[in-house]
């Protein structure tokens, strides 16, 4: 590997490059991916309960009964008015028009005087499983509060009393994202998303491009080897991934959704291009599977499915079934997340991180090293 | 006289670019009309604007009578017309046999299924591929796909038959076929053909014809007539000391060329009787055998796009310095082989795409390898280059073998490939510079060697256009250039001047010619046009993967001659009735080209006068005769013919 | 339109994609193997949050506080930390989800009546997670508090535990979830899948099928036939109808024996909408190869435009009532709202013709309105 052998990887990575440019529709599309998708899903999806709209059927109409509605507080919940009839509520459960409804039952303040149990219902919509959650443990809440206060009330505690009365407060701390931000994790995942899937893509359909067009003859017959063919193509798209990234954290993540980059810049910028490069192996090998773009895409887009669904990126591994946590050390894209979060929201330096990246740099190799050998196959060289 | 197509100075630009300028052209009902020109002269859009699935910008177009100015007008005539649009079985369905394809033809048009039934069986027995009517088209060969085509097209019973390039990348055999098939259809059924074509060989085969070049007609008429505006002989002279010949003809004529062991002089505006003395005066006569051949339509064209455009002038006459100072005449002795296929095989799965084939290509030497597509030209020069390893044998270029070359090797061998192989979305300057960077240029080499590549591909205007952007001409000097960059002393070319135009492929050829007699590079190149068969050293002839003739092209000729005779071309009035008439009488292996027809004979003033008289009595007009050499193409035509003969056999 | 020329169209499509063995494959393996991986892997049920303890107090009533952590199923407890900043490396690195910090002054704080301040450090990273562990802890503290405010009452005013108690119930929520009675995401992120897959595949593939043809030439058959739009449009989109019915049926019958969700609807009415949902997402392709001339466009744009509205704006993620009026505009324009209506309603609501006809109304409208924009813009005639 001398002067000379990087001369010819320099000139051909400039090619790629040249070439990258001059293609309008990926260009455009592969700016879309880092700013506009990455907003979209940064602004579009709300795992948080906001204003969710929930009904009543308050059958006692009480001091206690409306005290304890009180409790349903925004932002969390809009309560909107009274319900007569059951079957009215399962209408508007039904058409989506609630989440929820609660239904407290006729001589709720005198069972409660009388210190006879007391339940209350509530209806909740089940088919989205976030809003289920939270609905639930926010009423939850709302209730204990409610309990709470109406125990030292019973007991005719006064206030200056009520101070003694012993208790736990939990002061909670949201680490990272202290605020609750969702667009800070839904663009960060995306992000990351993108990231895969270009360097999926963009690996296999320039390789594929070649092979469609035949100048992948032109250049098997001119002194390269193999690896000097391939590392350019991965270098273009390194580089083209980075500026990409860089768009996407300077024009989206930083300015609109105020992402607080903790780390360093440049570690995650090594992290990504070490991602890249594993990336970039499975590219290699679907663009010697593939006769045309077309074939690319459907295939990248089933290699990429597996990819994310088994890196945690919407799902934590602690939640995942066991034999999906046995096979999740095989999705580059784990690595990537987990060594992405850290560096951008928890500011983890090499000395957290470096057991993920050599790991990630072990897949890479071997999944680089199998599209080689599978290119090298194909076409002899 | 009706017309079955009027146009009138039609006009249609694509964005940036003009792709037809001011063309009017009438067709009569009943004739087979010819579109004729390179790669991007216009004839495609102009075929589909007369078909009416293209908008055009102005002019008129009439169809039938019908004006064709908007969709709805287009669509009163689609019933009446049929329309094959351009690329070899691109408009058939790959994975539908024979049979599903002209089935779906048929019902897209609404035939009714008894016609269909006896239609079918009709064009199929006469495109004789009845017994192949289950295969799936993507099985099919080259010319099963383009006749296939013809059949869809035909299948509805149109009045007038649109036909854009239907023999484009097709061999000669196919080609000949093909016409056949359409000459007889056309006449038995009293339709109307428009075809195109980048052949200016196959001029002849129709009754009349546009030429085309750059979106404009350059010229309207029958063949005769247009090659007749400027009258002149084509003169092949036979030698075994090209070089003295062709050195003493330049003194006295403009347009000298050397094809192998021939010289081919092209003289305008000169009766036989002048250029026959002065050829005298000049040369030897009793050593030398020359004889003349009327002008084509190719030489025609070159003449007439010299006088049209200046450029097009300068380029043919200013010869570059091809060879640069720096590497002056290689006078290497060793005349050793530096291209070797040993008894190259290989199979794909079942099918052995190259078999047991063996030639040898020595510096100096450009060797033609010819056949239909499919022969196995394309697996060969791969194995050759170690793209693909052989199943057996071995290939070898400068005695290495290529299965398992180092890399110092590569650095000696050039290669273009079939299709255009350079990147379409870099310039040319870029494009240059990477081959160059590629191969290990660096520096002042590197700029010298650019300036050479430019030089000699006539490429200074167009240096920053993106090679996408450049007519065929130009994009196959840069590939060639690309592949010239680092001096290889082999080199490998694909098919490099399918759809480039006459000029274009002139200027092509006296570059190969120079590399090959002043720097001693060997050069392997197959193609379809049998004109520049002509001017390769030896030829190799291949058919199903298999070598079946092996010679100079004038040993070829020169055999064929001998044992089929020379050809007699007639010109006469009836074409289609003379040609039954003479089968009738006995005689066999008659084509037919246009209003000519053409057959062998040893005794050539017998059969002559014989055929005379058989066409007299059947009031049928001689209106002249010819005695031609036998070509390239007749070769070819016999040699696969005998091939495919031999096969059944067995 | 004429019906023999649309069978003959539909035919050579359909040959066409039978005989190319890995498009066909592709054709069915493709949302299969979404719906598995999405459906799968999309899940929101939050258990088993791996975290750690610091105790600096080390009292009994620590202890028991811990514990009721400890024993929670919606955490998984790790273990006891010296301090705190031990845990900062184990939250980094995503091995916990949070930490739990015991003040040294807890339970002396308790026994005199004054409040004990714990901490909780929660992993921010993912957001909803974060928040439904900060709800767990919240409601553990609440029980927590409301026994130790008993004792309190018991000790402070020498009643036993059991007056206290007859004296004072507490009230209790009883929360029935409908629909989803035991909140599994994969019954309603496996069924909306189902909304999701079939509006990308049948837009790709019949996007794919034409733009197909115009690449390789083929489609000058077409404009030089006299074949109408209308029946080019009908005939090359039957087959992938066809596909895609069958492939929306195995996706519909797998999210019940895979996914185990109910199906407590009519299933007339489900497999009415499928086909009219098919149809018109194979439609909103026509549209799409329209507008594209290259097979790599039709897929990029077939991909982006379907996959993002379906996903966004079709209540899958977020109801439509809580979008923002854009968003809610965007929602209502696309069928996939409608079809996911129909499938949570049919599998999950128990709900059939009556309540769900307008969907079916809606969806046709939508069927018919691309369908009619594809014939309009497909012309035998081009500009270039």
């Amino acid at each position: 590997m001398n002067w000379l052998w990087w001369r010819r990887i320099f000139a051909l990575t400039q090619k790629e490059l040249l070439q990258f440019s001059r293609d309008l529709i990926l260009v455009v599309a592969t700016i879309y991916f880092f700013t506009g998708e990455v907003y979209i899903a940064g602004k579009g999806v709300s795992l948080e309960l906001v204003k969710a709209p929930i009904g009543y059927m308050d059958h006692d109409q009480s001091l206690a009964s409306r005290e304890w509605l009180n409790k349903l507080r925004p932002p969390y919940f809009d309560v909107k008015g009274q319900i007569t009839e059951q079957s009215t509520a399962l209408k508007l459960l039904d058409s989506s028009q609630l989440l929820g409804v609660i239904d407290i039952p006729p001589n709720f303040q005198r069972d409660l005087l009388n210190g006879r149990p007391t339940e209350i219902g509530f209806q909740l919509d089940g088919s989205n499983v976030v809003l289920g959650n939270l609905a639930n443990s926010y009423t939850g809440l709302a209730n204990a509060y409610f309990n709470q206060e109406w125990m030292l009330k019973q007991m005719k505690v006064t206030p200056a009393q009520a101070l003694e009365v012993p208790r736990v407060d939990v002061r909670q701390m949201i680490l990272f994202n202290p605020e609750g931000n969702n667009a800070w994790f839904m663009s960060i995942s995306e992000m990351m998303t993108v990231m895969t899937m270009l360097s999926l893509f963009l690996t296999a359909a320039i390789v594929v491009k070649e092979k469609e067009r035949g100048t992948i003859e032109q250049l098997s017959i001119a002194p390269l080897t193999p690896l000097q063919i391939l590392l350019p193509k991965i270098l273009a798209v390194e580089l083209i991934l980075l500026c990409g990234i860089a768009l996407s954290i300077f024009v989206v993540l930083l300015p609109v959704f105020k992402v607080p980059f903790q780390g360093s810049f440049f570690l995650f910028f090594l992290v990504s291009a070490v991602y890249v490069y594993a990336v970039s192996g499975l590219g290699l090998f679907i663009a010697t599977i593939s006769k045309n773009l077309a074939q690319v895409m459907i295939i990248s887009i089933l290699l990429l499915m597996p990819i994310i669904l088994l890196s945690g990126a919407f799902t934590p591994p602690e939640a995942m079934p066991e034999w999906e946590q046995a096979l999740i050390w095989l999705s580059p894209l784990y690595y990537y997340i987990n060594m992405g979060y850290g560096i951008i929201l928890k500011g983890s330096g090499l000395e957290i991180i470096w057991q993920n990246l050599l790991a990630l740099f072990a897949l890479g190799t071997v999944l680089f090293l199998f599209g080689i050998r599978q290119f090298k196959k194909q076409f002899g060289a | 006289m009706d017309f079955a197509v009027q146009a009138n100075q039609v006009c249609k630009r694509y964005r940036k670019k003009t792709a037809i300028e001011d063309i009017s052209v009438d067709v009569r009902t009943g004739e087979i009309y010819g579109l004729i020109g390179p790669d991007g002269a216009g004839k495609s859009s102009l075929m589909q604007c007369i078909s009416g699935v293209l908008t055009y910008d102005s002019g008129e177009i009439h169809v039938f009578g019908q004006c064709i100015d908007s969709e709805k007008t287009a669509e009163k005539i689609k019933h009446r017309i049929g329309f094959m649009p351009q690329g070899l079985g691109l408009n058939l369905y790959p994975d539908l046999s024979i049979e599903e394809n002209i089935d779906f033809f048929a019902n897209l048009r609404g035939v009714s299924a008894e016609l269909l039934t006896q239609r079918k069986e009709m064009l199929l027995s006469v495109a004789k591929l009845t017994s192949f009517k289950t295969r799936a088209m993507k099985n099919l060969s080259g010319g099963m796909k383009q006749k296939l085509g013809l059949i869809c097209t035909l299948i509805h019973q149109p009045e007038l038959i649109i036909l854009d390039e239907p023999t484009t990348g097709v061999d000669p055999i196919s080609r000949r076929d093909f016409w056949e098939m359409l000459n007889r259809l056309v006449m038995e059924e009293g339709m109307t053909a428009l075809v195109s074509t980048a052949y200016m060989d196959e001029a002849s085969r129709f009754h009349r014809l546009s030429v085309m070049h750059q979106g404009k007609v350059l010229e309207q008429g029958s063949a005769d007539e247009i090659v007749s505006k400027s009258p002149g002989w084509v003169v092949e002279i036979e030698t075994t000391q090209p070089d003295q010949v062709l050195a003493t003809l330049r003194t006295q004529f403009e347009i000298v060329e050397q094809l192998g062991q021939m010289v081919r002089l092209v003289a305008f505006g000169q009766d036989k009787n002048t250029i026959e003395s002065i050829l005298k005066n000049l040369l030897n006569s009793e050593e030398l055998q020359w004889h003349f051949l009327p002008i084509g339509l190719e030489e025609f064209f070159i003449q007439r796009l010299k006088n049209h455009s200046a450029t097009a002038e300068k380029q043919l006459q200013k010869q570059p310095d091809l060879i640069s100072k720096s590497h002056a005449k290689n006078n290497t002795a060793d005349t050793s082989a530096l291209i070797k296929a040993d008894k190259l095989v290989r199979r794909f799965g079942n099918f052995t795409a190259a078999d047991q084939v063996s030639f040898e290509v020595r510096p100096g030497e450009i060797f033609g390898l010819l056949g239909a597509n499919g022969a196995g030209k394309s697996t060969v020069i791969k194995m050759l280059t170690g793209i693909l390893p052989p199943s057996e044998g071995a290939g070898f270029v400068a005695n290495q073998n290529m299965a398992h070359s180092g890399m110092a090797i590569k650095e000696s061998i050039g290669y273009m490939s079939q299709a255009f192989s350079l990147y379409l979305d870099l310039t040319v300057l870029e494009n240059i510079k990477l081959f160059g960077r590629i191969y290990g240029l660096t520096g002042q080499k590197l700029k010298e060697r650019i300036d050479w590549v430019i030089k000699i591909g006539h490429l200074q205007s167009v240096q920053n256009e993106t090679a996408g952007s450049l007519p065929m001409g130009k994009r196959q000097r840069l590939a060639l250039g690309c592949a010239l960059i680092h001096q290889p002393k082999v080199l490998f070319l694909d098919e490099p001047t399918s759809g480039v135009d006459p000029i274009g492929r002139a200027e092509f050829w006296r570059i190969l010619v120079r590399l090959a007699s002043d720097l001693g590079v060997a050069i392997l190149i197959t193609t379809h046009y049998m004109l520049e068969a002509e001017h390769c050293h030896r030829l190799a002839l291949m058919q199903a993967g298999k070598i079946v003739a092996y010679d100079t092209p004038y040993a070829l000729k020169q055999s064929l001659k001998q044992r089929k005779g020379q050809v007699l071309s007639f010109k006469v009035t009836h074409p289609y009735r003379a040609l039954s008439c003479l089968e009738k009488a006995g005689y066999q292996d008659i084509s037919l080209f246009g209003n000519r027809l053409q057959l062998f004979s040893k005794e050539v003033k017998d059969v002559s006068n014989n055929v005379i008289n058989i066409l007299k009595n059947n009031q049928i007009e001689v209106k002249d005769t010819m005695v031609l050499q036998p070509s390239l193409e007749d070769v070819f035509v016999d040699k696969i013919e005998t091939a495919l003969a031999k096969h059944e056999l067995s | 339109m004429n019906i023999r020329k649309i069978l003959t169209l539909s035919k050579k499509e359909w040959l066409e994609i039978w005989r190319d063995r890995v498009y066909f494959t592709m054709a069915f393996i493709f949302p299969f193997v979404m719906m598995m991986v999405l459906g799968f892997g999309m899940s929101f049920d939050v258990e088993k949050m791996p975290f750690v303890i610091v105790d600096y107090d080390q009292s009994d009533l620590s202890r028991e506080y811990s514990h009721k952590f400890i024993s929670s199923r919606y955490f998984d407890y790790k273990g006891h930390l010296k301090k705190a900043s031990d845990a900062d490396e184990l939250i980094a690195k995503a091995d916990i989800r949070f930490l739990l910090v015991i003040p040294p002054e807890f339970s002396k704080n308790l026994k005199q009546g004054k409040p004990a301040q714990v901490q909780t450090q929660i992993d921010g990273q993912f957001t909803y997670r974060a928040s439904m562990v900060k709800g767990y802890v919240s409601a553990i503290t609440a029980h927590f508090n409301s026994e130790l405010t008993q004792d309190w009452f018991a000790k402070k005013r020498g009643i036993s535990k059991q007056e206290l108690q007859a004296m004072l119930a507490p009230v209790t929520l009883q929360t029935h979830y409908l629909y989803n009675n035991e909140l599994k995401s994969i019954w309603s992120t496996g069924t909306g899948m189902i909304m999701l897959v079939m509006l990308v595949a049948p837009a790709m593939l019949a996007a794919l099928g034409v733009v197909r043809e115009k690449e390789s030439g083929s489609i000058f058959n077409i404009y030089a036939s006299t074949v109408t739009p209308a029946e080019f449009i009908t005939g090359k989109i039957l087959p992938y109808i066809l596909i895609s019915y069958i492939n929306i049926s195995i996706l519909s019958l797998a999210a019940v024996l895979l996914f185990e969700a109910p199906f407590k609807g009519e299933l007339s009415l489900l497999m009415v909408s499928n086909l009219l949902y098919v149809a018109s997402a194979a439609a909103i392709g026509l549209v799409i190869s329209t507008f594209v001339k290259s097979q790599a466009a039709a897929a990029l744009i077939a991909m982006i435009g379907t996959m993002i509205p379906a996903m966004m704006y079709s209540g899958l993620m977020m109801p439509v009532a809580s979008m923002a009026a854009e968003a809610k505009i965007e929602a209502h324009a696309f069928p996939a709202m409608y079809q996911l209506e129909i499938l949570w309603g049919t599998y999950l609501k128990g709900q059939g013709w009556q309540e769900l006809w307008p969907n079916l109304f809606v969806i046709t409208g939508f069927l018919l309105l691309y369908w009619g924009v594809a014939v309009l813009r497909f012309h035998k005639r081009v500009k270039a």
